[in-house]
């Protein structure tokens, strides 16, 4: 018996050892980042490597002190926890059409919904550029509110889709018998049952706006608008040089929400990617 | 309460006939079975008196109203589903009362018609769960419960036992008559097992292929079947049909030879013989056969005989004290009363 639960505790450790130097390798772009942000800025430009960097908050103290971070943290929030509720407001009854009534066409909707993603984001820049100039609507967080949600929207659809189509739809006539209306239905019976869906597709659609840079660039043409993705290429120009850390440590913030967000429905999150192709 | 009338009701995917030509009557406070197996129309035929299924030819009337445009949610009918059907986000009581609230019942009624339904069906204790909290029996009564609450129209169960073991189904079986007695509701009831269908039926449609086979009294379907699809589906184990031939009233098959066969009928025939109406060893009986004993199998309360008989497979309910050896031959009799006689191109019975 304890041969047995020795070589138990021993194919644990080794398991630990290689998920955790997998863990390690996967991380360590974000850790290098972390320190690079963290380290003064001569030490990251001198040729030589340093193995024991010193400790330094000169890029927190420069990039809240010289640059409105804050500004650009609440344009992001704003931005990206705007076009999220449009796209749920949006996506919710789209998808509940797609996945439960019947109509000519409506795989070829859905499909064309979802081709909409497909397509390289630079051909539409120019378009939308121009439109949202004409609609005075350049330089404005709602502006960004909406490049965001129409981005989004395709995805936020599919995942709360696929969601749907996995309801009984047994549901769905107890509660058509029991009077309730369509509406209701959707609001009161499927919503409340998917709200891990819908929670997963917000995540994903909050992560793809977080990381969305070619629209901002276009859009934001001056600090009014700027994001954090944006406020990035800040650092890169003018008279001070590429400011590495500062950058490494704007990084490492915009970075962090996503990721605490992403530990706490990591289980949702991978069903959500798999788009019900795998029943869970 | 109401009166539900079929007329020539129709159902059809493209070219594909889900239900074809089918007419009932159900009379108010009637307890309807539709039996049959799976894919026969039955369900689809409910989902249509439900209205949430249109039919694609024929009316559905209740009460002389002609219903086929009337959506499901208009229809005060209420329904049992075989998956029970109860909102995983709500509580029982929210369950309960999410009938009442969608047609506006005033609030101060609410609490008492909830609280009420729940004791008909033993659920008051459970009134605070999730239905994920509960059994699969309770579940069900919760579904009967949230049914019965708005004191509908119409009753309808689809195959609401299913799910449960045996035991459970047989109390939940008289439950759900007790429960039709008292409240008087026009009940349909949808259902594959034919033990079910009996006990529960004031009357039964035997459906097979979209199409009814019969419609009758428990007693009719079983004693007296139109076809040999109901003579097959009734009984447990199903009633031996043998290939054969009639000829100057006498029925001849392999090993089988039956006199004095009151029927008008010349030319190849089917006899039908229920396993219970045979009897093991008679000391003289005028109609017999001989067979192979194939199997015996002793349940305690009475002993199942397979025989060899020809090339076909015969199976006769014997006294639950009879034993025989495997090999061995056995002397099975019969009445002349309980013969059927069936066509044999159509199936249909020969009167």
């Amino acid at each position: 018996m304890a041969s047995v639960r020795r070589s138990k505790g021993e194919s644990h450790l080794i398991r630990y050892l290689i998920l955790g130097s997998w863990a390690l390798f996967c991380l360590m772009p974000v850790l290098w980042f972390l320190t690079i942000g963290l380290r003064p800025r001569v030490e990251i430009i001198t040729p030589t490597p340093i193995y024991w960097p010193t400790f330094s908050l000169e890029a927190w103290n420069m990039i809240w002190r010289d640059w409105p971070m804050a500004k650009y943290l609440m344009n992001s929030v704003a931005a990206i926890f705007g076009s999220v509720v449009i796209d749920l407001v949006l996506a919710i009854p789209a998808a509940y059409s797609l996945a439960r009534y019947e109509y000519r066409g409506r795989d070829d909707i859905g499909f064309y919904i979802l081709s909409t993603r497909m397509m390289a984001p630079a051909i539409v820049a120019i378009p939308i550029f121009f439109l949202f100039r004409n609609m005075g609507l350049l330089d404005s967080v709602w502006a960004l509110m909406l490049i965001y949600a129409a981005i989004n929207l395709s995805i936020v659809t599919w995942i709360i889709r696929s969601y749907m189509i996995d309801i009984p739809k047994e549901l769905e006539d107890a509660a058509r018998t029991d009077g309730a209306s369509d509406l209701r239905i959707l609001w009161e019976i499927i919503v409340p049952a998917i709200l891990p869906g819908i929670i997963t597709a917000a995540v994903i659609a909050m992560i793809f706006a977080i990381n969305e840079f070619l629209f901002t660039l276009l859009i934001a043409s001056t600090p009014n608008a700027y994001t954090m993705s944006v406020a990035l290429a800040n650092f890169t120009g003018g008279s001070d040089g590429v400011i590495y850390n500062a950058i490494a440590l704007v990084s490492f913030l915009a970075f962090l929400p996503v990721f605490i967000v992403v530990l706490l429905i990591q289980n949702h999150l991978s069903r959500g990617l798999t788009m019900g192709a795998v029943k869970g | 309460m109401a009166r539900i009338q079929l007329n020539n009701i129709q159902k059809r995917w493209g070219s594909v006939y889900g239900v074809r030509d089918v007419n009932i009557d159900i009379a108010d406070e009637e307890f309807l079975v539709l039996l049959g197996p799976s894919g026969c129309g039955k369900t689809t035929t409910m989902r249509m008196i439900a209205g949430l299924e249109e039919p694609t030819e024929g009316d559905v009337i209740m009460d002389g109203e002609i219903m086929n445009d009337v959506d499901a949610r208009d229809r005060d009918v209420a329904m049992v589903f075989q998956g029970y059907a109860l909102y995983p986000n709500m509580s029982i009581y929210e369950n309960i009362r999410f009938p009442l609230r969608m047609r506006d019942v005033p609030k101060a009624e609410q609490d008492a018609r909830i609280r009420k339904a729940a004791d008909m069906v033993e659920m008051g204790p459970y009134l605070d769960r999730k239905p994920g909290a509960l059994s699969g029996g309770q579940r069900q009564r919760a579904a009967l419960a949230r049914a019965v609450v708005r004191s509908p129209q119409v009753f309808l169960m689809d195959e609401p036992l299913s799910n449960l073991d045996a035991k459970l189904r047989q109390a939940m079986r008289i439950q759900i008559k007790q429960l039709q007695r008292q409240l008087k509701i026009t009940s349909v009831y949808v259902t594959h097992d034919q033990i079910e269908a009996m006990t529960l039926a004031d009357r039964i449609v035997v459906m097979d292929q979209g199409s009814i086979q019969q419609i009758g009294t428990p007693d009719e379907i079983y004693s007296d079947p139109a076809n040999t699809f109901v003579a097959g589906f009734i009984g447990a184990p199903p009633m031996n049909i043998v290939d054969g031939e009639i000829k100057a009233g006498v029925f001849t098959a392999p090993g089988l030879k039956v006199a004095n066969v009151k029927i008008d009928h010349e030319g190849p025939a089917k006899l039908g013989i229920r396993p219970e109406d045979c009897i093991v060893s008679p000391p003289k009986s005028p109609i017999h056969l001989e067979g192979e004993v194939y199997g015996v199998e002793p349940t305690g309360d009475m002993t199942y005989l397979s025989l060899k008989v020809g090339g076909l497979d015969f199976e006769v309910k014997a006294d639950r004290s009879y034993r025989a050896e495997l090999g061995s031959s056995a002397n099975v009799g019969f009445d002349l009363e309980h013969l059927y006689f069936f066509k044999a191109d159509s199936g249909d019975r020969l009167r």
